[in-house]
């Protein structure tokens, strides 16, 4: 885990694929979120799969919301 | 690069868009970031955007200093399902200028029904990796160059857009191609994405198209896949890509999502 100016980031793994462009994915802690992919990734046509390992930015307003800021190629 | 500064308020904070980079915005909260804005000029010239951030209200405030501070026509991409986000480039002025599928496709032959698909006669597909570096450049730019003169790159994938100066570099092991006589005439681009094959692009000379060349392409590099224990792939297709869209429709693949291109003229 780590903090940035943006938030807490934290490394997590794509468990389902959600509709409304949402992924559900479990922190290493366990705990579960519920994510969307940042505008680069998206831009940048990344896929988003189930078992993805993923590194997530915490929303500062609701710690069971979060954002993909990069997808780890293994 | 610190200009810009703007300042609204969600609830009872304020909120400063600052441009901190020359393609780079962010919103501040009590000097925590809350949103994020970026400006990516891709190789045909055109400016694509992104914003992230936390509340509507922060991105309309990003959206609105980033408008003012780049010339239009302006680019994003969303995914169609993503229904907050599309209405959030909406409001900032956007409007839909393409659609893209996106295509889980089978592998097996006997599910895709290219079993029995041959190249036509006179053509021999080139398995990826065998291909030599030379006819495949010259197929590479000479492709390029029809679509130049016919669609235009806005409607190709970012990754085939033209480099700088017309240099090409093709990617030998990522490539299948058809030969016919002593040149290449066609090729397809398959490029592995953590688990999930992705096909980049099919493409066949201008003067050999409509003759079963991309069916043969694709038939080679699924069945490679298939072979390989590989039992889906993904490919992207444009909308208005009336032949694309048959030959996918044709195998058995289904479309599982889609992309907006929004644009603001």
């Amino acid at each position: 885990m780590s903090k940035t100016a943006g938030g807490i980031e934290v490394e997590g793994t794509v468990v389902e694929c959600l509709r409304n462009a949402t992924f559900r994915v479990e922190l290493e802690n366990g705990h579960k979120v519920l994510a969307h992919i940042s505008g680069k990734i998206r831009k940048n046509y990344i896929k988003i799969l189930p078992y993805d390992r993923v590194l997530v930015e915490l929303s500062p307003y609701d710690l069971n919301r979060g954002r993909i800021r990069f997808r780890y190629r293994s | 690069m610190n200009s810009a500064h703007i300042t609204s308020s969600t609830d009872e904070h304020p909120v400063v868009i600052t441009r901190v980079a020359d393609s780079h915005w962010h919103a501040l909260e009590d000097d925590r970031t809350v949103g994020r804005g970026e400006a990516t000029r891709r190789p045909d010239g055109r400016i694509f955007l992104s914003i992230d951030s936390w509340h509507d209200l922060v991105f309309d405030r990003l959206a609105g200093v980033m408008l003012a501070d780049l010339p239009t026509p302006l680019y994003t991409v969303v995914d169609e399902a993503d229904l907050d986000l599309t209405s959030s480039w909406e409001r900032a002025g956007f409007t839909t200028r393409r659609r893209e599928w996106e295509y889980v496709v089978p592998t097996d032959p006997r599910v895709t029904g290219l079993d029995s698909v041959r190249p036509p006669s006179g053509v021999t597909i080139v398995a990826a990796g065998a291909a030599k570096l030379g006819p495949l450049r010259e197929l590479d730019r000479a492709i390029r160059d029809e679509v130049e003169s016919t669609v235009g790159w806005q409607e190709m994938p970012a990754e085939v857009l033209p480099r700088p100066h017309g240099i090409t570099m093709p990617d030998l092991p990522k490539y299948a191609v058809a030969a016919q006589a002593d040149q290449y005439v066609g090729l397809a681009r398959v490029v592995m994405i953590t688990r999930l094959p992705r096909i980049g692009i099919i493409a066949v000379r201008a003067g050999q198209q409509r003759g079963g060349i991309a069916r043969a392409l694709l038939a080679h590099v699924l069945g490679s896949l298939h072979s390989a224990g590989i039992d889906t792939a993904s490919a992207e297709v444009n909308e208005s890509n009336a032949a694309a869209t048959a030959l996918f429709d044709g195998i058995g693949a289904r479309r599982a999502s889609s992309s907006l291109e929004l644009i603001r003229r």
